[in-house]
C-alpha cells in the first residue's frame, strides 16, 4: 500500500494491540487530551466499528453522524467531526450500525485512509477495536506511529503476539503485492514444511535469501516498521519490566523493533472516571496516572523510549 | 580497550554503552531470567521459539556480560593508577593490591562506575544511610562489627571488588579507631 507519509504535516497514530479491554480507548482519549492541551489540532477517529464508545469517554451522547455517512452517503470526513468538549479536539465516531464491517470494500477502505490523511489536524488518533481483522490491521499499518496497548497478563501477551505477527505478515504480503509479487508469500508459507521454515522470521529470511530483489523491497518497506508499546494496569515494578521483556523477545523472535514508551499504573480513579463518563485527564489532572500518560505521549511525540532505571 | 569496541556486547544486553554497572547487572539478570524460564512473555511463543535458539541467546548474554565486566575491571585498575593516594597511603607502584580500601576509596570507585547510592541500596538491601556512613567513615554510627563486615563484603562484591580484602582493610582502620576511643 502506498504510504505518502512524508508529504503531510500531521501525524497519524493508530492504537491497537489485539486483545479487547486493555484500555486502547482510554489511552486514545487521554493522549488526545494531552496533545490538544498542548495547542495541537487533534482529531480522534473511533474505528471500533460495532463497538464504538470513544464518545462516552468525554461524556457526550452518541453523535448523530458517524463513518456510516462516509460509507453510505459519501459525506466528507471533515463534516463528520463532532466536538469533544475539549478545545482543539474533535471526534469522528465509527458507529456503523447498518453495515457489517466485513462488507466494507477494499476500495472504500482505501478511500477512507486517503481522507484521513487529508484531515486538517496535527494529530489524528485512530482507536482500533480488538482482534486482528484485516481492516484493523490495514488501519494499523497505514499509520505513521503504530501503537500497541498491553496489560501485563499472559492472555493479553499472547493476543499481542498474534496481532503483531498478523500485522507483519500482512505488511510483507501487501508490500510484495504492490511490487507485483501477488501470491509469493502465501505460496511459500503454505509449503513452509518443505522449505524448513518454522516461523514468520524464518519466512522473511527465506524470502530475502532466495530473491535478492525481494530482499531490497523488504529492506525498504520494513525499515520503519516499528511498534510503540504502552503498558496499562501495571501493579508492580516487575510488571513494568514486561515492557522491556516484550521488546527483547519480539526483536529476537520476530526481528521486530519495539519502542517501549511508557506505562500507566493500576488506579481506581481510572474506572471511576470511565464509569462517571468524565474526561480523565481533566478530572484527575494531578493523578500519577495523568503524569504517566503525559510522559509517554511526550515520548511518542519526541520518538524516544522510557528511561527505566535512571532517576 | 575502549568501550566502543564492546558495542556489540552492550547491544546483546540491550543497554547503551554508557550504562552504569547497576544497569548492566540489571539487564543481565533480567535477560537471563527471561530466556531461561517459561516466563509469561516467552510461554506464548515457546513452540515457535525453540529451546535451542533460546540457549544460544543465553550463551550470547553470558559472554556479553563477562566481557563487559572484564572491561569494567580494567577500567577500575586504571582508577588506582591515576589516583593511587586517595586513602592517604602511598601504594607501591600503584598496584591494586597495595591500595587500602577506605571509605573514600569505595566512594570513588562507586562514582567512577556511575552508580548512585540508592541503586546500591536497591540491589544489596543495605540502607542508604548505612552506605553513606560506611563511605564517610562515620564509625560511631556504624552497626556492630559482624553486621558491618557483612555490609562491607556485600558492598564490595557489588563494586566487583574482592570482598575479603576490602573487609580486612576497612575493618583494620575501624578497629584502630575503636581502640583509640575505648581507652578514653
Amino acid at each position: 500500500m502506498d504510504s505518502p507519509k512524508k508529504e503531510r504535516e500531521g501525524e497519524i497514530w493508530a492504537i491497537g494491540g489485539g486483545k479487547g479491554g486493555t484500555g486502547k480507548t482510554f489511552v486514545t482519549s487521554c493522549m488526545g487530551t494531552y496533545l490538544a492541551q498542548k495547542e495541537n489540532r487533534v482529531v480522534l477517529i473511533d474505528v471500533d466499528i460495532g463497538g464504538a464508545n470513544l464518545h462516552s469517554f468525554f461524556g457526550i451522547n452518541r453523535p448523530g453522524k458517524s463513518l456510516t455517512n462516509f460509507f453510505e452517503n459519501g459525506s466528507p470526513l471533515q463534516e463528520l467531526t463532532v466536538k469533544t468538549g475539549i478545545d482543539n479536539m474533535q471526534l469522528i465516531t465509527g458507529d456503523v450500525d447498518s453495515i457489517a464491517s466485513d462488507s466494507i470494500k477494499f476500495s472504500q477502505k482505501l478511500k477512507l485512509f486517503r481522507h484521513i490523511m487529508k484531515l486538517n489536524a496535527q494529530y489524528v488518533l485512530i482507536d482500533l477495536g480488538g482482534g486482528s481483522h484485516n481492516n484493523t490491521l490495514d488501519a494499523f499499518l497505514m499509520a505513521d506511529k503504530m501503537i500497541a496497548v498491553l496489560v501485563p497478563e499472559m492472555i493479553a501477551i499472547e493476543n499481542m503476539y498474534h496481532f503483531i505477527k498478523n500485522a507483519l505478515f500482512r505488511k510483507v504480503r501487501m508490500s510484495l503485492r504492490s511490487y507485483g509479487f501477488r501470491e509469493i508469500v502465501e505460496h511459500v508459507w503454505e509449503r513452509r514444511k518443505q522449505y524448513g521454515i518454522k516461523n514468520l522470521k524464518e519466512l522473511i529470511e527465506w524470502l530475502r535469501r532466495s530473491f535478492s530483489y525481494i530482499g531490497d523491497i523488504l529492506d525498504r518497506e520494513l525499515a520503519d516498521f516499528k511498534i510503540y508499546l504502552i503498558l496499562n494496569k501495571v501493579r508492580s515494578p516487575e510488571d513494568i519490566f514486561i515492557g522491556a521483556s516484550m521488546k527483547s523477545a519480539l526483536l529476537k523472535f520476530l526481528g521486530i523493533n519495539i519502542d517501549f514508551v511508557g506505562y500507566i499504573e493500576y488506579d481506581d480513579s481510572v474506572w471511576r472516571s470511565i464509569r462517571n463518563q468524565q474526561p480523565f485527564m481533566l478530572h484527575y489532572s494531578s493523578s500519577r496516572c495523568t503524569e504517566e500518560i503525559e510522559d509517554f505521549t511526550e515520548n511518542l511525540v519526541q520518538g524516544r523510549e522510557i528511561k527505566l532505571l535512571r532517576a | 580497550m575502549p568501550r566502543e569496541n564492546y558495542e556489540k556486547y552492550f547491544k546483546i544486553l540491550e543497554i547503551s554503552p554508557d550504562a552504569s554497572l547497576f544497569e548492566i547487572k540489571h539487564a543481565y539478570l533480567r535477560l537471563k531470567k527471561l530466556y531461561s524460564t517459561e516466563s509469561p512473555v516467552i510461554a506464548p511463543i515457546a513452540e515457535e521459539f525453540p529451546k535451542k535458539r533460546r540457549r544460544e541467546i543465553l550463551k550470547e548474554i553470558e559472554e556479553a556480560y563477562s566481557k563487559i565486566i572484564a572491561l569494567l575491571e580494567n577500567e577500575q585498575e586504571s582508577v588506582y593508577d591515576e589516583e593511587p593516594s586517595v586513602s592517604g597511603e602511598i601504594p607501591e607502584e600503584g598496584k591494586p593490591e597495595s591500595l587500602s580500601f577506605s571509605g573514600p576509596v569505595l566512594r570513588q570507585i562507586r562514582e567512577r562506575l556511575g552508580i548512585q547510592l540508592h541503586e546500591v541500596a536497591l540491589d544489596t538491601k543495605i540502607r542508604v544511610e548505612h552506605l553513606e556512613n560506611i563511605e564517610n567513615e562515620r564509625y560511631e554510627t556504624l552497626p556492630p562489627e559482624p553486621y558491618l563486615k557483612g555490609h562491607i563484603k556485600t558492598f564490595a562484591s557489588f563494586l566487583l571488588l574482592n570482598p575479603t580484602k576490602v573487609a580486612e582493610d576497612y575493618l583494620k582502620r575501624y578497629r584502630e579507631w575503636k581502640e583509640e576511643h575505648s581507652s578514653e
